[in-house]
């Protein structure tokens, strides 16, 4: 796991060291077989998480290394995104990295379609689905290349005052 | 450290009477009633002297103490998801939504915070597990964030260690030996007697003695609140579980019967026993599976007005001591008059969950009795019955918030049993089919496809 006194140098975090120790003594603890990064198995072994339909983008927009697992770091930076002390703009890409499955910079109607369908399961026909998603495109998309970019999102989104929205207590 | 400062004189008497109080092992008298908060214990504004020294310490080697949250009780107002949804979407703008849109990009935000907030952390993973104190009671087992600080303090804990190993755990061996050996023979004596008014009595008595003993074997300090609201026959006693001893705990104040299954080896032995004096319901491990079979045995025993109050615990597994986790429905179904009764332990003097995943049951009794004492508190609540508007399950749910809300407890609805098993998908499609109600629900609505 590597030596904790390190990491407050190494990784730039909107973190205190005491916040740095909590999340360090957590991520031990979700890691129930020890191999140092977090499998979505292990977040999911959590069972209010497990009836999160979003568990799965949220673990992948934390593993920016692509290989499956979020080791220390990842965690880290992810949930930094989440303290009180970021900024909106950080909280914004956040948000939209949860759409943009394949990070092109761009949400794709498919894309969207495909976070819709976590989000209501088998209680939607697809085709309900998929008109929802075409209104979506048609009203946000200013540009018409039919997708949605980052400065459209954050257009619509900003205004909610996301950075208190997307705020987790460490 | 700010809070040192601001509170000297009160502090330093604190200090002394925390030293004198530690030193001794013995505790302030706790309020009757109210709430009972874990983890800062009865010391008021005053720490314990221990931690007091270490977060001195501490400040000297110019390290951070990291110190766990208290485990108050912090209740959040419940808001179900369609609220929050909306919330989000309205915030920023001031017009009120006349026609509520379908979906809206900021839906996200909800399930990602709660996500999060349960990687933080989580409410249910942390009931299986000790209690963290924010304050150290000189057992190294309940010693998680703090290291060594001072020679003085070393060596107090090393005088604890060896008054409890060598002093105290004697002493508690040779009483619950007797207490135990005491009741099998009692009880296998008193089975030879004919049935009636003599053996009843009999009965009754050996049970208490042998009880109190083994109560008296473990420092068991407990103080009963309410006791005119004490469990009558035909009557189910339900309580919140935390380890093995709760059963003695009761069972030193009033006479139960008790449900369980058979087991082998020494259990086997005491339970055959007892069973001998009085008709307590013991299960067969093939019989437990069978809900049934259960459910008729137990309303045939019910029904019996002088067969004794059954003593249960719905939880059906141990659960830490600072939430009470989902009723098992079984014995609300019965239609007999529950009694609740809520047990709260001090961890100040020794933590009695029984982490059965961790230990045995030997080292548990084991570390039990090496602990400084087992303080606890238990309310006796006013009987409640199963209204006629009310299922089985509103009714076990409305008889947890009352254990909860006496004894200090965090009120879940999520299943102990989680402890072992995985949770079911059907949490998450119920999940779902909310939140797609959300946006469908004007869906219909329109007239245009």
């Amino acid at each position: 796991m590597g030596n904790e006194a390190s990491y407050p140098e190494e990784i730039c975090s909107h973190f205190s060291s005491d916040e740095i120790k909590r999340l360090s003594k957590r991520f031990k603890k979700l890691d129930l077989d020890r191999s140092g990064s977090l499998s979505v198995e292990e977040f999911v072994s959590l069972p209010e998480l497990h009836q999160n339909p979003l568990v799965q983008r949220v673990v992948d927009v934390f593993d920016t290394d692509g290989n499956g697992e979020v080791n220390f770091k990842e965690f880290i930076l992810g949930t930094s995104q989440f303290s009180v002390r970021g900024d909106e703009e950080e909280k914004l890409r956040f948000a939209f990295s949860i759409y943009d499955i394949d990070k092109d910079g761009y949400i794709s109607n498919g894309e969207l379609f495909q976070v819709l369908k976590l989000m209501v399961g088998d209680n939607l026909e697809d085709w309900q689905l998929q008109q929802l998603v075409d209104k979506t495109i048609i009203v946000l998309d200013r540009d018409g290349d039919g997708k949605i970019s980052f400065e459209e999102f954050s257009a619509v989104v900003r205004g909610l005052d996301v950075h208190k929205k997307l705020v987790v207590i460490v | 450290m700010g809070r040192e400062g601001s509170r000297q004189s009160g502090v330093d008497k604190g200090r002394a009477r925390a030293r004198l109080y530690a030193r001794l092992g013995r505790r302030r008298r706790p309020r009757a009633g109210g709430i009972v908060r874990g983890g800062i214990g009865r010391f008021g504004a005053s720490r314990p002297w221990a931690t007091l020294r270490m977060e001195r310490g501490a400040k000297e080697k110019n390290h951070q103490l990291y110190k766990p949250y208290t485990n108050g009780i912090i209740a959040k107002d419940p808001t179900s998801l369609e609220e929050e949804i909306k919330e989000i979407r309205r915030s920023g703008s001031s017009k009120a939504l006349d026609n509520t849109p379908e979906f809206e990009l900021s839906d996200i935000f909800y399930f990602c915070r709660k996500g999060m907030e349960t990687i933080m952390d989580d409410e249910v993973t942390k009931r299986f597990s000790a209690e963290e104190l924010e304050s150290w009671n000189l057992l190294s087992r309940t010693n998680y964030n703090f290291q060594y600080i001072s020679l003085r303090l070393t060596v107090l804990w090393g005088l604890g260690v060896l008054i409890r190993y060598c002093f105290l755990l004697p002493l508690r061996i040779a009483l619950a030996f007797t207490g135990i050996s005491l009741l099998v023979v009692g009880t296998t004596v008193v089975g030879y007697l004919p049935n009636g008014r003599f053996k009843e009595f009999l009965s009754k008595h050996v049970h208490l003695m042998c009880y109190r003993i083994c109560v008296r074997a473990l420092t068991a300090i407990i103080t009963y609140h309410d006791r005119e609201n004490r469990p009558r026959n035909g009557g189910i006693c339900v309580a919140n579980h935390t380890s093995p001893i709760d059963v003695i705990i009761l069972a030193s104040d009033g006479y139960y019967a008790m449900v369980g299954q058979v087991h082998g080896g020494l259990m086997g032995v005491i339970q055959r026993a007892m069973v001998k004096a009085c008709p307590h319901v013991w299960f067969e491990r093939s019989e437990v599976k069978d809900r049934h079979l259960v459910a008729k045995r137990l309303t045939e025993h019910v029904q019996d007005k002088s067969k004794l109050p059954i003593l249960i615990f719905p939880e059906g597994t141990c659960i830490n001591n600072t939430s009470v986790m989902m009723f098992k429905k079984g014995s609300f179904e019965i239609g007999a008059t529950v009694y609740p009764v809520a047990i709260k332990y001090d961890p100040q003097f020794g933590d009695a969950f029984w982490n059965s995943s961790k230990y045995g049951m030997v080292t548990y009794l084991l570390r039990m009795m090496t602990s400084w004492a087992i303080v606890c508190s238990v309310w006796y609540l006013p009987p409640m019955t199963r209204e006629t508007d009310e299922d089985a399950v509103q009714f076990a749910n409305r008889v947890k918030s009352a254990i909860a809300r006496q004894g200090g407890l965090v009120d879940l609805l999520w299943d102990g049993g989680l402890k072992r098993e995985k949770v079911k998908d059907t949490f998450k499609e119920e999940q779902q089919k909310l939140y797609s109600k959300m946006i469908v629900g004007n869906h219909e609505d329109r007239s245009r496809s």
